[in-house]
């Protein structure tokens, strides 16, 4: 993938550990290319993994920390409400124990109770009774007065509660620090007084440290948010795992594209996919059923095109051979000779771009395949083209390594008989008059059959050796070749596992050589 | 020897008409595929030619009809399909051979020839060039004198001439002399490479100096062929 140039740098699509299953080679099948943009594009800046993950778990956190804190809130209030209570019911208690006896007040508050107030050092309750209000009689000098303190609006027997802060450390030494604490304190106005003298108000307050309150909303908390973050954790595990499956068929279609031959348009396979996923298999599928409709029908125009321009070849071929008969002039004749020869180099390279054509993958798989004989092969078509070889005066000859031996091959016998003859044909064409031609078959240890056709002609210089399977090479440009003789057998032979080489012969010649797959 | 041509190409008719005459064929020629049905159906030709690609009526359908009307008559495909399809479905509306355009015309000439070898009953003499082979009078002459033949020498040159100009493998040699023991016995040697070579260096001894030569091809058997008179 890193290979391919036709990706912009960036974030690669290959998820990280997965092996890149196409090596960097000669082509880059365009499927392979297109899918590889399309995931970029759809990859983004994270993966689709990160982006379902994070849209999913986003509202899950905005949820967490509103209940987090709505949680908080509602216990700090229940809490609250609590103790607001149990103030009260102090306040009360010690206003009951108040008693106005004439213009005073008799305040019967037994040591032991006033012990137990102060017991929990704690959990301090602390105490002031004032009348009127602000004028201490009883109790704490230091308790924060009402908000509202002197505010003649205060209702008798209305209860209000407040937050304030004690200093505990009233009497400040030399370079002592004051030690502040938070408080919840109740106030409770109470009218006393004769019914007929001026009534007087009297105030008292009971507070208590506000420690115990704030620990126990702290514990309400963290017994809430604490099962909501592991609900939270495992959420996010389901969630991780079950966009893992839902991503799963469309590493799945990857990998049915990845690595696909250029030519390979068969459509995508993918049985139980979501509906998403189907439709883009589907679409690719569409598009695949598009190129192929389109290679076809080049390949049908340019079949078409190759069997329209036979008929008119041969017309010329006959007509150049029948004025060849009646010309007498020798320069007339020499003409016609050579439309003929052009006449027939045309029908040669027509047939030949037709087998071209039969033998490209595309209209290769709709062959049969069956085992086929190699040396039964060889063997009839060497003997097929020794009348021909003769006329030209060459020597045609066969041989196989062993008899007995049985060399077959899987493939389609029509395709791999074009290759033999092409390669025979070949030899012929240009080894030249005189020349020894010979076929020779045989193992090539347990798993390949070799055929060879080797010439003592003039041979081929070395530089020119690796070009001569390339399509439209010709070495020499007498004779009647159109150059795609031995691009047909490399094509066919290809098509079949195999392997074509070509070799100098000494002292003189070429040696072609072709390695199939044996089948046993 | 008449031979009807169905073939719509004016160019190719036109040539290939000129040279079925001079190799001495009556030709006529349809230029469509009903003109084609009804001449073949009408007249009694010896041979046809027919294009696959006519008009009016394509070359197969007219193969067909014909061939249910004339079950005998030698008909070549000439075509410029040559898929294996194609060939397939030729030769199951009932071609006797196939051709492929474009072709040389030797080589039309020639499966015409064999073509009409075939259709007639089988001839009980061959001749090539000075030689002169009779099966029924087991009689071989060459330039008018007689060829002395043994058994063995007889059926493999009656092989060879069978099948000029084409190899002729020592299978099939071996093939031939088994199926024909008394004679190969009563010569007392045996079968087997060895014997094949003995006995075509002495037919080689036999025919020297006529124009006929066995050539040996390297690893699969023998070829008799004319000597060509210009080298």
């Amino acid at each position: 993938m890193n290979a391919d140039p036709g990706l912009p740098p960036g974030p690669t699509p290959v998820p990280a550990g997965q092996p890149d299953p196409l090596p960097p080679g000669r082509w880059q099948p365009l499927s392979h290319r297109l899918l590889g943009k399309g995931l970029g594009a759809l990859h983004g800046a994270r993966s689709l993994r990160q982006q379902l993950l994070v849209w999913v778990l986003l509202p899950q956190l905005v949820l967490w920390l509103a209940g987090a804190f709505f949680t908080y809130n509602l216990a700090a209030r229940y809490a609250n409400a609590a103790i607001d209570a149990s103030l009260l019911q102090a306040t009360r208690a010690l206003a009951r124990q108040v008693k106005p006896v004439g213009n005073g007040l008799l305040i019967d508050f037994p040591r032991a109770a006033q012990d137990i107030l102060e017991a929990d050092p704690n959990d301090r309750v602390l105490y002031t009774v004032s009348s009127p209000p602000g004028q201490f009689i009883l109790g704490n000098r230091n308790l924060p007065m009402p908000p509202t303190a002197g505010d003649a609006g205060a209702a008798p027997g209305d209860p209000r509660f407040y937050d304030g802060q004690i200093q505990l450390n009233p009497h400040l030494e030399q370079g002592e620090k004051p030690i502040f604490e938070q408080v919840r304190v109740a106030a409770l106005y109470l009218s006393y007084g004769d019914d007929i003298g001026p009534s007087q108000t009297m105030l008292v307050q009971v507070a208590r440290s506000s420690t115990n309150r704030e620990e126990l909303a702290r514990r309400i908390l963290l017994d809430t948010v604490l099962p909501l973050s592991v609900l939270i954790i495992a959420m996010t595990m389901i969630v991780w795992a079950g966009i893992g499956a839902g991503l799963a068929p469309l590493s799945k279609l990857r990998s049915q594209v990845v690595g696909r031959a250029a030519n390979d348009l068969t459509p995508i396979q993918i049985d139980v996919a979501p509906h998403e996923v189907r439709a883009l298999a589907q679409a690719i599928n569409a598009l695949l059923a598009a190129v192929q409709r389109n290679v076809g029908a080049q390949k049908r125009f340019i079949s078409d095109a190759a069997h329209q321009l036979r008929t008119p070849l041969a017309g010329l071929k006959s007509q150049t051979e029948l004025a060849l008969k009646d010309a007498t002039e020798p320069a007339l004749q020499a003409r016609l000779q050579r439309v003929h020869e052009s006449a027939t180099r045309s029908a040669h390279l027509v047939n030949q771009l037709l087998t071209l054509a039969r033998a490209e993958p595309e209209s290769a798989t709709r062959q049969s395949q069956e085992r086929v004989d190699m040396a039964k092969l060889a063997r009839e078509l060497t003997a097929e083209l020794v009348p021909r070889a003769l006329h030209a005066g060459q020597d045609l000859g066969f041989a196989v390594a062993d008899e007995a031996e049985p060399l077959h091959v899987r493939g389609t016998s029509l395709l791999l008989r074009e290759a033999l003859i092409n390669v025979i044909d070949n030899a012929l064409r240009y080894a030249g008059r005189g020349a020894e031609v010979t076929v020779l078959v045989a193992a090539e240890g347990d798993d390949w059959v070799r055929i060879e056709v080797n010439d003592n002609g003039p041979g081929l210089p070395l530089e020119q050796q690796h070009q001569v399977f390339e399509r439209f090479f010709r070495a020499t440009h007498e004779g009647t070749g159109c150059g795609l003789g031995l691009a047909i057998v490399k094509e066919i032979v290809e098509r079949h596992a195999g392997r074509v080489s070509v070799q100098s012969v000494h002292p003189t010649g070429l040696s072609v050589q072709l390695r199939l797959p044996r089948s046993h | 020897m008449n031979l009807l041509l169905a073939e719509d190409d004016a160019l190719l008719s036109d040539a290939l008409s000129a040279q079925l005459r001079e190799a001495g064929f009556q030709v006529e020629h349809a230029p469509n595929g009903a003109v084609a049905e009804y001449l073949l159906l009408k007249q009694p030709y010896d041979l046809a030619v027919l294009d696959l690609g006519l008009p009016m009526v394509d070359g197969l359908t007219v193969l067909r009809r014909v061939r249910a009307a004339k079950p005998g008559l030698p008909v070549l495909v000439l075509t410029a399909l040559d898929s294996l399809d194609d060939r397939v479905a030729g030769l199951n509306a009932g071609a006797d051979d196939y051709l492929t355009k474009p072709f040389d015309f030797p080589e039309l000439e020639a499966r015409l020839r064999a073509l009409l070898r075939r259709s007639k009953p089988v001839s009980s003499a061959s001749e090539m060039g000075p030689l002169s082979f009779d099966r029924d009078t087991r009689r071989a002459t060459l330039r008018s004198e007689p060829l002395e033949l043994s058994p063995r020498e007889w059926m493999l040159l009656d092989l060879l001439l069978t099948q000029r100009e084409k190899v002729v493998t020592k299978e099939q040699i071996n093939q031939v002399w088994a199926t024909d023991r008394a004679g190969g016995a009563s010569e007392g040697g045996a079968g087997g490479n060895n014997a094949i070579e003995v006995y075509i260096h002495r037919l080689r001894r036999k025919l020297e100096g006529s124009g006929l030569v066995i050539r040996t091809v390297r690893g699969l058997g023998y070829l008799l062929e004319a000597e060509a008179v210009v080298a």
